[in-house]
This record gives structure tokens, C-alpha cells and sequence, in this order.
């Protein structure tokens, strides 16, 4: 064979082994798309995840079950099942979340049960309107919230008294008052109906309640704190410093988190036997 | 009787026609002279019509009617610089087609890279086949030039052929570089933020140069925009238009160099004659190029496909958050190497000015006139030299060496990087049981009771996190007295949180923490 014939006849064969591996890369291509889009919608997910935590679980809950008084849960049947309807949404959930997220809401639809932080009720993200997101971020918070569309259970958001119970009253404003004797069993069931548990103990939104490996708990804390040359509130024994905390949590920031974070209405939805219920638990967390 | 002469009549004027329209085709050949190249017998005419080719069609006449014998010799060329010119020309075409689906602007970018990947058929080959092409032109345009170096056919009458090498050296650099911004991911932005960071230190007009550049002080939607048309307009054209002259320098003028050996050494005339007997294009020398490219064209789907070749995509990219680990597209690490050694106008700037203009005055400063590597002993020793030279300083540039990162933060980085997989991520979904786990506390058999298979792969990760630490620690770099923990927790369908947290008693005897969540879906599977 000559040179020419034998690289021609070489040349062809390979031409015809690249066409035969297009060809079988080709037939998986259906699969393979599949494959991708499955695994950039779970990347999709996993961001949102991540952001929800970092911008979204304050208010609504670590794990989006909402915190009463404050923020409406999203993990939640009958947001996934009712609330388009409710609102009168035409678009999809989708949708509905990508732009209540990116505006925000000026004034809660639900003042009552959740006020957010007043006005605006509830921040806009979107990097359009002043926010710290980008759309593509906004998407993927989309993502991980349809992702608790199967297994969503019906949350019941406990009713804050709008009638106190014989015997107490709202709290109001003045940590000098003398409060009924606390239960701390009672305040330690509080602490998770009311929420408190997302922002102290199963994240770090706000001090954390427990003793970890450098601090001690709040129940230590508290005496410590009145006597802080920074502290600028007006409580002169721990529990009143913990009554403060809690009824006008904006006196005294405790540094390294920002103020009007701590949900700024328990002064007017707790009765005083509820408050001394959370101080006692509170104490008992040395 | 007259029937069929006119038959054979009109066989005959049919004949004519066609072969009149195949050469007004082929630019000269007619349907005998056709079959005889493809039988590789000689010319059927006088003169020789495919030499005619040369003259009468563009596509020929920049390229040679013949080479010498001794020049086309595998061992002189390599075929270096053809495969150069073949990568360009796989970059031109699956770039057009990438094009289609490419939006250059940062909303859109990394999304039409995903929609690239997931619902367009043979996307992903493309991309692939785009990324791989640019690679491999950047490693056979160095190794061209190294050939072309140790062969010294820089010399004499090629040393425009040379200068115009190095401008394609570096349109080359410049072509992958700009390329490399447009997935609009974390290892894009940050890779081209420190490479363009380097004209910013430019004293007097770095300002200036950055703005035109980026088109704002951070790369953003002006700069992509600029990027995108240096890499699909101003850069192609400019290699097209450069690579034909450098090819016509080669092709048309002084032909590729013979072997020093053959131009130098006492060799008997017979041999000489033999060497410089001619190899015609048509067909001898065409034929071999089409043997070339479909080899290349079978190497190259080869690699992306069983050698499974991929372009990476990271997250998309975020100016506000910065990579711990910003790698530099490898052949840049030399610079990246060179930067950790001294300040950026220095070693960024002065040094590799210097290093071009060398390259372009080569020619000119080395003024030995013989071409054999005997005859030449500093010059190959200075070649040998730069390329090593070039890989320590790669090796200087691995993001790894000489940053010092704080022991707990590389421990958790190499585990669950920021981008890409990492070893964390490579444990199959369902044996990320929920729980915590604490290096030297738990015991790393037997991990996972409530799984009947078991969880080996976690075991074997989790194990590889205690060595870890415990290897940083014995080099001192870690607190004995630490805590390491995995923490794993079940998130939502599909996704679980996982916490990876060092504490440790740190100089003033408090505790150090650093932690890093991260999320994983059971779908993110394939990279
Ligand atoms: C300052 C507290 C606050 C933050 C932070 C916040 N939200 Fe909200 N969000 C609210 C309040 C209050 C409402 C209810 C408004 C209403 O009922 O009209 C709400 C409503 C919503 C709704 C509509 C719920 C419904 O039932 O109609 C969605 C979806 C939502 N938020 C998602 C998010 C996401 C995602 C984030 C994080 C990026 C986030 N929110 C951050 C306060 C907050
Ligand atoms: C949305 C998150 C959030 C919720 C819900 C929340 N807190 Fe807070 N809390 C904070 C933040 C943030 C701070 C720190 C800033 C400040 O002092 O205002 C804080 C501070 C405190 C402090 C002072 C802590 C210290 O270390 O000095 C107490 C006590 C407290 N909260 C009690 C409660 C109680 C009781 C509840 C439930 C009724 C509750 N918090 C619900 C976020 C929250
Ligand atoms: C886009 C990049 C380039 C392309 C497409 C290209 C293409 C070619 C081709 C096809 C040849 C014919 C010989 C051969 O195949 O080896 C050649 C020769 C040559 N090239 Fe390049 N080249 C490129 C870059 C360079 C560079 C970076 C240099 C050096 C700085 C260089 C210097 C030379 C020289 C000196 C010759 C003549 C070699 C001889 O006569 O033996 N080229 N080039």
C-alpha cells in the first residue's frame, strides 16, 4: 500500500470511529440533560439553603415553621395549599415567592398574627431595590422553599391573648413591677411555642441561651451584664435585666448583634405570669 | 448506426461539460487529473496542473506547492505548529456554534452556560471540545515555539517568522484569558479580577488601563461585555490575520528549515539531493493533513468523551464573596508563582515586559550562526533552564504553596471546599446518617447501625478528617488541645445540613471556633 492509500485508508477509519463515538455520546444525551438538570436544580436547593438561613430564618424560622407574633411560617400545608387563593395570586407558588422575596411587603397582610418589623413588614432582597440579592439568589430561595411543598405539615400558630387570664395582665414596658412567682417548666414550653428556641438555641441570630465552651449561660450572663460599663439599660438585678430583654429588648444591645432583630412587640402580647415563667426558666440556664 | 454515434457524441460533450465545471471547482483539475491524486499516481498533464491550483485559487495559493523532503522529516516539526492551527480552527467552530447560546451580560452569563448544559443537545460536548481546544492550542503553541527554538529556525531569514510567532504566543495567552471570564463563575470572576489586578499596579496609566479594561473599577457588566468581544471579535481576527502571515512567511517564502544536520553537517551530496527532493502538496502533502486532522479530530473527542475531559462550572460568580483558594488558569501559575515573590510591578509587570521583549529580539541577540543544538550549547542550556524555571515558578503559584492558611480553615477547605466536590461531598447521599461526630471521640467503625449496608465511605472520610487533624497537629500547626466535630442533620427532602467545626485552645487561652455549613442535595450527584 502506498503512503497516500495507507493514510487515507487510516484517516477514513478514524473518521468513521469519531463519527461512531458522536453518534453513541448522542443516544445518551436525553439521560445526560436529565442528569444535569436534576443535579443544578439540587445545586439550586442546596444555595437557597444556605441563604435562607443567613437572611430569612430570623424571621421565619430556622427551619421556616415561622415564629409567632412576628413572621408567618412557609414550611407550612396551608401555605402551599390555601394561600395563593387567600391573596388572590394568578401567577404560580413559584412565582408568588420570587416576588414577595425580591419587593418585600411595605405593611403586613396579617397584621394581627404578623407584623414583621412594622414598616416595612418585611424587607425587600432584591439587589433592583436596594437589596442584597440577586435574582439568580432569589430563584434558588424559591427552590429550597418548594422543596417543603411534600412534606409540609400544617403549622398552628398559637393566638396571642388578646384577653388575659384571671390574675395577670400584659406586661407592658416597666421591669421595676413585681412579677407573679415564675414557673420554669411553663417558660421552657414557651421558649418553643413562642419561637424564642429558633433565634437562642438552634441558631445563632440571637446570644446563644446555653453555656457553650467559652461562655457561660443567659442565667450567669445576666447578673454579669448589669454591671458591664457598656451596658446601657436601666435593670439592677438580673431578672429585671431578663424582663428588659424582653419587653424593650432595643434599651440594651448586647454587642455583636444588631438591634430590631428581637421581636419588639412581647411587651404588649405577654401577660406578666408568661414573663415570669421565661425569667425563671431563663435562671435556671447557668 | 447514427444513433449511437451521437450517443457516444454526447457521452463525450457530457464528459466535457463536467469536467469543465470540476475544474472551474477544483481551480484546475479535471476528473482525470482528480482520480489520478487520489491514486497517487503522477500528473496526467504538462505542466503539471496541480501546480496551476497555486495560482488560480485563493485557498492554494497561500499555501506551498511543495516542501522538501528533509523538512517534513516527523521528528523536525512535530507537527507542532499544524496542530497549533488545527486547535484555532476546532476554537473558530465550536465557538460559533457556543455563541448561539452565549448572553454576555452577568444576569444572564452563567444561565445560558446552564441552559447550555442541560437542554441543548451535544451542549455539553461543545463546551468541552471549546475548553479543551483552548488549553491544548496554548500547550502546542509552546511547544511549537520550544521546537522552533532548539531547531533554530528562528533564525537568519525566519526571524519575522519568529516575531510574528510571538505575537501569537501572545494573542494566544490573551485569547484563553479573555475566554475564561465568559461562564461568569466564582473561578472565572476571581481569576481574571487578580490576573487584570496586575495592570492596575501599572504606574501613571494603571488606573486608566484598568478602567478601559474592566470597564469600571470591579468587573461587572461593562467588562464582561468588553471581554466578550475581545474574545469573539477583536482576538480572532487579529489571530486570523497574524497566523496567515506568520503561514505565509512559512509557506510561500522560506519554506519550513531543514534539519540543522542537513544544512550543516558533511553529509554526502546524494543524501543532500535526497533531502531536498520536493514532497508536492497535491496530493502527498494534503493527504497527510487530512490524515492529521482526523487523528486530531479523534484525539480531541477521545478526550472528552472516554477520557472524560471536563470544563468546570463553579457557582455562580459573586463579587462579594472571595474564593480561599483563587487559582489562576494553570498557564498562568508562573506568574502567579513569580507574584508571591515580590511586589505586583515588579514581578508582574517589569519581569515579564523584559521576558517578551527577550523573546522578540531573539533573533537579534543570538548572533551564533549554526542551527544544530551541538553548535549551540548556551542557547539549548538557556532553553532547558527557562523551562524549568517555568515549572518551579507553576509550582510556586499552586494556591497551596507558601500561603499559610490557619490550620482548621485548610483542614475544613480541603474537606468541603468552597467549589467543586471535595471528599465530604463524594459520600453517597443516604450514608450521611444524622448525627454528631467528634474526631477521637467517636469511634470511626461501625458508624451507621441503622443502615444495613453500612457506611464505608463515610467511615473512610470521617477517618481521613482525624488523620488530618492529627497531622496537623503533630507539625505543630494545630492546638493539642482541639475538638473536631462532623455534624450532621436532616435539613429538608433531599437536603441535609452538615456542620464542620474546629475549636481549639488557641495562644491567649481562649477557644478558637471555625466552623463551615454546608448543604447537600441528594441530586447534585454528578458534577
Ligand atoms: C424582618 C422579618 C422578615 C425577614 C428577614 C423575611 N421576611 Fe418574609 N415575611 C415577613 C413577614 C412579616 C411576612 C408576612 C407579611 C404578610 O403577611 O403580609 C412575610 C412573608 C413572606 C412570604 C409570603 C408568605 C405568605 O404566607 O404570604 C414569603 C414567601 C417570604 N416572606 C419569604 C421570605 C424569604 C425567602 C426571606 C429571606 C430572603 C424572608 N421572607 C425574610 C417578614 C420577614
Ligand atoms: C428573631 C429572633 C429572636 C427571637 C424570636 C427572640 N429573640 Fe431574644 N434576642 C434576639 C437578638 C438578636 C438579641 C440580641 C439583641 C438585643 O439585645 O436586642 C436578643 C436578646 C435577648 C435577650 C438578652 C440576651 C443576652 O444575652 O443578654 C433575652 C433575655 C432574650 N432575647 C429573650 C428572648 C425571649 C424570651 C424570646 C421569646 C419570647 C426571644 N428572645 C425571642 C433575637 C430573638
Ligand atoms: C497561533 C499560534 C501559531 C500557529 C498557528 C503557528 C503555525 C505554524 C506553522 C503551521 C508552521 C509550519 C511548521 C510547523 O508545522 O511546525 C510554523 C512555523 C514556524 N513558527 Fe509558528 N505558529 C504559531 C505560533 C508560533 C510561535 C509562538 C512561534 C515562536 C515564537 C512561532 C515560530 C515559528 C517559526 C520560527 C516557524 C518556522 C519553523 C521552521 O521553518 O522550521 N510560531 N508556525
Amino acid at each position: 500500500m502506498s503512503k497516500i492509500s495507507f493514510q487515507i485508508f487510516l484517516g477514513a477509519l478514524f473518521i468513521l470511529a469519531t463519527g461512531a463515538i458522536i453518534l453513541i455520546y448522542g443516544l445518551n444525551e436525553e439521560h445526560r440533560m436529565a442528569v444535569q438538570s436534576a443535579a443544578m436544580h439540587g445545586r439550586a436547593i442546596e444555595q437557597g439553603a444556605a441563604l435562607f438561613e443567613q437572611q430569612c430564618s430570623r424571621c421565619h424560622g430556622i427551619q421556616g415553621t415561622g415564629i409567632p407574633g412576628l413572621c408567618p411560617p412557609l414550611n407550612d400545608r396551608a401555605f402551599f395549599d390555601k394561600r395563593l387563593q387567600e391573596v388572590n395570586w394568578s401567577g404560580s407558588m413559584e412565582d408568588y415567592i420570587v416576588a414577595t422575596v425580591s419587593s418585600g411587603r411595605l405593611s403586613s397582610t396579617r397584621p394581627q398574627t404578623f407584623p414583621g418589623q412594622g414598616t416595612p413588614a418585611m424587607p425587600s432582597f432584591s439587589d433592583r431595590f436596594g437589596g442584597p440579592l440577586r435574582e439568580d439568589q432569589i430563584r434558588n430561595l424559591a427552590a429550597f422553599i418548594m422543596n417543603w411543598e411534600e412534606t409540609a405539615e400544617t403549622v398552628t400558630v398559637p393566638e396571642p391573648p388578646s384577653e388575659p387570664a384571671a390574675g395577670t395582665k400584659i406586661i407592658g414596658t416597666d421591669i421595676t413591677q413585681t412579677l407573679p412567682a415564675g414557673d420554669a417548666a411553663a417558660g421552657e414550653k414557651l421558649t418553643s411555642t413562642l419561637g424564642c428556641v429558633a433565634c437562642h438555641i438552634a441558631s445563632n441570630v440571637g446570644p446563644a441561651w446555653r453555656a457553650t465552651g467559652s461562655e457561660p449561660g443567659i442565667g450567669s450572663l445576666a447578673a454579669q451584664l448589669i454591671h458591664d460599663p457598656n451596658y446601657t439599660g436601666h435593670a439592677t438585678t438580673p431578672e429585671q435585666y431578663l424582663v428588659e430583654s424582653i419587653v424593650d429588648p432595643n434599651v440594651f444591645v448586647v454587642p455583636g448583634f444588631s438591634s430590631g432583630i428581637m421581636p419588639g412587640n412581647y411587651a404588649t402580647s405577654l401577660t406578666d405570669q408568661d414573663v415570669a415563667d421565661l425569667v425563671a426558666y431563663l435562671l435556671t440556664l447557668k | 448506426m447514427l444513433k449511437s454515434l451521437n450517443l457516444q457524441d454526447l457521452r463525450q460533450k457530457t464528459f466535457a461539460a463536467i469536467d469543465h465545471r470540476v475544474r472551474i471547482i477544483t481551480a484546475g483539475l479535471g476528473i482525470d487529473e482528480l482520480r489520478a491524486v487520489m491514486r497517487g499516481d503522477p500528473p496526467t498533464e504538462k505542466p503539471n496542473p496541480r501546480y496551476k491550483v497555486h495560482t488560480t485559487s485563493f485557498l492554494f495559493h497561500i499555501r506551498p506547492r511543495y516542501y522538501e523532503l528533509g523538512s517534513t522529516i516527523f521528528t523536525h516539526t512535530w507537527r507542532l505548529g499544524f496542530f497549533t492551527a488545527f486547535f484555532f480552527f476546532v476554537e473558530l467552530f465550536t465557538g460559533l456554534i457556543l455563541m448561539v447560546y452565549y448572553t454576555p451580560s452577568p444576569e444572564k452569563a452563567y444561565d445560558s452556560i446552564i441552559d447550555l448544559l442541560t437542554n441543548v443537545p451535544y451542549g455539553q460536548l461543545l463546551r468541552d471540545i471549546h475548553r479543551f481546544g483552548a488549553e491544548a492550542m496554548v500547550i502546542f503553541t509552546v511547544l511549537h515555539m520550544l521546537r522552533t527554538y532548539l531547531t533554530g529556525s528562528y533564525k537568519k531569514d525566519r526571524s519575522f517568522t519568529w516575531l510574528t510567532g510571538v505575537v501569537l504566543l501572545g494573542i494566544t495567552m490573551l485569547l484563553s484569558f479573555s475566554g475564561y471570564l465568559l461562564p461568569w463563575d466564582q473561578l472565572a470572576y476571581w481569576a481574571v479580577t487578580v490576573g487584570t489586578s496586575m495592570v492596575e499596579a501599572a504606574p501613571l496609566i494603571g488606573n486608566q488601563l484598568n478602567l478601559l479594561l474592566r470597564g469600571s473599577q470591579d468587573i461587572a457588566a461593562d467588562g464582561l461585555l468588553r471581554f466578550y468581544l475581545l474574545h469573539v471579535v477583536l482576538l480572532p481576527f487579529a489571530a486570523i490575520l497574524v497566523i496567515s502571515i506568520h503561514y505565509y512567511k512559512v509557506s510561500r517564502e522560506h519554506s519550513i528549515s531543514l534539519p540543522a544536520n542537513i544544512e550543516e553537517d558533511d553529509i554526502s551530496p546524494e543524501k543532500k539531493r535526497a533531502a531536498k527532493s520536493r514532497i508536492d502538496l497535491i496530493p502527498d502533502l494534503l493527504t497527510h493533513e487530512v490524515f492529521l486532522v482526523s487523528l486530531g479530530l479523534l484525539l480531541v473527542v477521545l478526550a472528552v468523551t472516554v477520557f472524560n475531559y471536563r470544563a468546570p462550572l463553579e457557582s455562580v460568580a459573586n463579587p462579594q464573596v472571595t474564593p480561599l483558594d483563587t487559582k489562576a488558569p494553570w498557564y498562568f501559575w508562573w506568574l502567579q508563582g513569580m507574584l508571591k515573590l515580590g511586589d505586583k510591578i515588579l514581578m508582574g509587570l517589569v519581569i515579564p515586559g523584559v521576558l517578551a521583549l527577550l523573546l522578540i529580539g531573539l533573533p537579534y541577540i543570538d548572533r551564533n550562526p549554526y542551527r544544530s543544538m551541538y553548535k549551540r550549547p548556551v542557547a539549548v542550556a538557556i532553553g532547558v533552564l527557562a523551562v524549568l524555571t517555568l515549572v518551579v515558578l507553576s509550582y510556586m503559584g499552586l494556591p497551596q504553596f507558601g500561603i499559610e492558611s490557619d490550620a482548621a480553615t485548610r483542614i475544613i477547605q480541603d474537606m468541603a471546599p468552597e467549589e467543586g466536590v471535595g471528599p465530604l461531598r463524594q459520600v453517597p447521599f443516604d450514608q450521611l446518617v444524622a448525627g454528631s461526630y467528634e474526631v477521637d471521640v467517636t469511634p470511626s467503625v461501625d458508624m451507621c447501625p441503622t443502615l444495613s449496608y453500612g457506611c464505608p465511605q463515610f467511615e473512610e472520610v470521617f477517618q481521613f478528617y482525624g488523620n488530618y487533624v492529627d497531622d496537623m497537629v503533630a507539625r505543630g500547626r494545630l492546638a493539642a488541645d482541639n475538638q473536631a466535630f462532623i455534624i450532621i442533620e436532616d435539613w429538608q427532602q433531599n437536603l441535609k445540613k452538615i456542620t464542620m467545626r474546629i475549636l481549639w485552645l488557641n495562644e491567649e487561652g481562649t477557644t478558637s471556633t471555625y466552623e463551615r455549613h454546608i448543604f447537600l442535595h441528594a441530586e447534585r450527584g454528578s458534577e
